[in-house]
């Protein structure tokens, strides 16, 4: 058995080895600075249940990833794009109306005079929607523009995926 | 003398798993490494979002540097063809901005004053704007909206260069552009000598512009 222990722990040895080597490269493609990220994501709810034909009010969540912000749905200069919630026509589900939050005032460390109002973090979307009775794949258009201190990227329409069931 | 076996037994149990748990474990973090190697070699590709770093700001190498700027040529505001070509024998700054970029408004003034500053040299910036990123060619409603907005701005900032039209047809050459304002520094050979993304300051720009100058 003696004969039989020492290839055992070897082999125990070099898995280990090996194991740890593929680790140690794994935690240096973590230190890199390069990572990609999406500027707003739909945080929930994933379905909602409303009476049929009544407007009703659903909160929307949503989160900007960190050290990026949006323009606010009334951005503080004109030539701003708006955050924009929309529902297209056909899904079942109208919009009948939504109240968007107050941006946050900030300005860029370069010119602290020029404020811009902006969402940072996470926000709420209050719509008030209409169903039709049955079961409802809304597929809900975001409309924004991000940037962070520095540069910005160009607008983006993302999808807001919730269930309606109408009652 | 019957619990040795016993034990043994749980040992080599343990060490299996043990072996198990290891492989699992090396093959989740060989996985996680190609992921982010994949995501790597595509930002520096210039055809990623925008790639945040530690402390903030954004890091951007140009694969474009030491090579020939990517031939164009665009409508101007007033419809007239530009081609970069014509340029040849000039430095030239081509500044792709957006009328919904507060950075690129906040840099536009430096761009304006530095080109007065060095156009007696032989420079001359070509502002590219990027407007109708989500337009199709046929929306003549929304191109209308865009180059109109496009000329307000030019006319609030004083712009005195040229401005060109439909810099997203000319993005994908240009690495990308998923983030503005993005330069390049094209010297009098028509090779990029240096590239940016994002604010950075006046005397960045123009240490570029005396880069793209003195080549």
């Amino acid at each position: 058995m003696n004969i039989l222990k020492k290839p055992f722990i070897a082999m125990i040895a070099a898995l280990a080895v090996a194991a740890l080597s593929a680790h140690g490269q794994s935690q240096s493609a973590q230190s890199r600075p390069l990572v990609k990220t999406d500027a707003v994501t739909y945080l929930f709810p994933e379905q909602v249940s409303v009476p049929v034909g009544k407007p009703s009010q659903v909160a929307l969540h949503f989160r900007i990833a960190q050290g990026l912000h949006i323009n606010s749905h009334t951005p503080s200069d004109e030539f701003l794009i708006p955050t924009e919630f929309s529902i297209p026509d056909g899904s079942g589900v109208r919009l009948a109306g939504i109240t968007y939050p107050a941006g946050t005032m900030i300005a860029l460390p370069i010119d602290p005079t020029t404020k811009l109002s902006v969402y940072t973090g996470e926000f709420i979307l209050q719509a008030r929607i209409v169903a039709a009775a049955g079961n409802h794949l809304v597929q809900g258009k975001l409309h924004y523009q991000a940037c962070d201190q520095n540069q910005c990227m160009p607008p983006k329409t993302i999808n807001v995926a919730f269930d309606v069931i109408g009652k | 003398m019957r619990s040795v076996p016993l034990r043994r037994n749980t040992l080599v149990l343990s060490a299996t798993l043990l072996i198990l748990a290891i492989f699992a474990w090396a093959g989740w973090a060989n996985w996680e490494y190609r992921r982010q190697e994949a995501e790597r070699l595509l930002a520096g590709a210039g055809q990623g979002e925008l790639v945040p770093v530690p402390g903030g700001g954004a890091q951007y190498v140009s694969p474009l540097n030491g090579k020939p700027a990517p031939a164009f040529e665009l409508k101007d505001l007033t419809g007239n063809k530009v081609s970069l070509a014509s340029y040849r024998g000039k430095a030239v700054l081509i500044n792709f901005w957006a009328t919904w970029c507060a950075p690129c408004k906040l840099e536009t003034p430096w761009i304006v004053e530095l080109r007065q500053k060095y156009a007696a040299q032989g420079f001359e910036v070509l502002g590219v704007d990027t407007e109708g990123d989500d337009l199709k060619p046929d929306d003549k409603a929304g191109w209308a909206k865009a180059t109109a907005a496009a000329g307000k701005f030019v006319a609030e900032e004083k712009m005195p260069y040229p401005v060109l039209l439909d810099g997203d047809s000319i993005s994908r050459d240009y690495g990308g552009l998923d983030d503005l304002p993005t330069s390049f520094f094209v010297d009098r050979k028509g090779v990029v000598v240096a590239a940016q993304v994002g604010l950075t300051s006046e005397s960045d720009i123009e240490s570029k512009i005396q880069k793209a100058l003195n080549q």
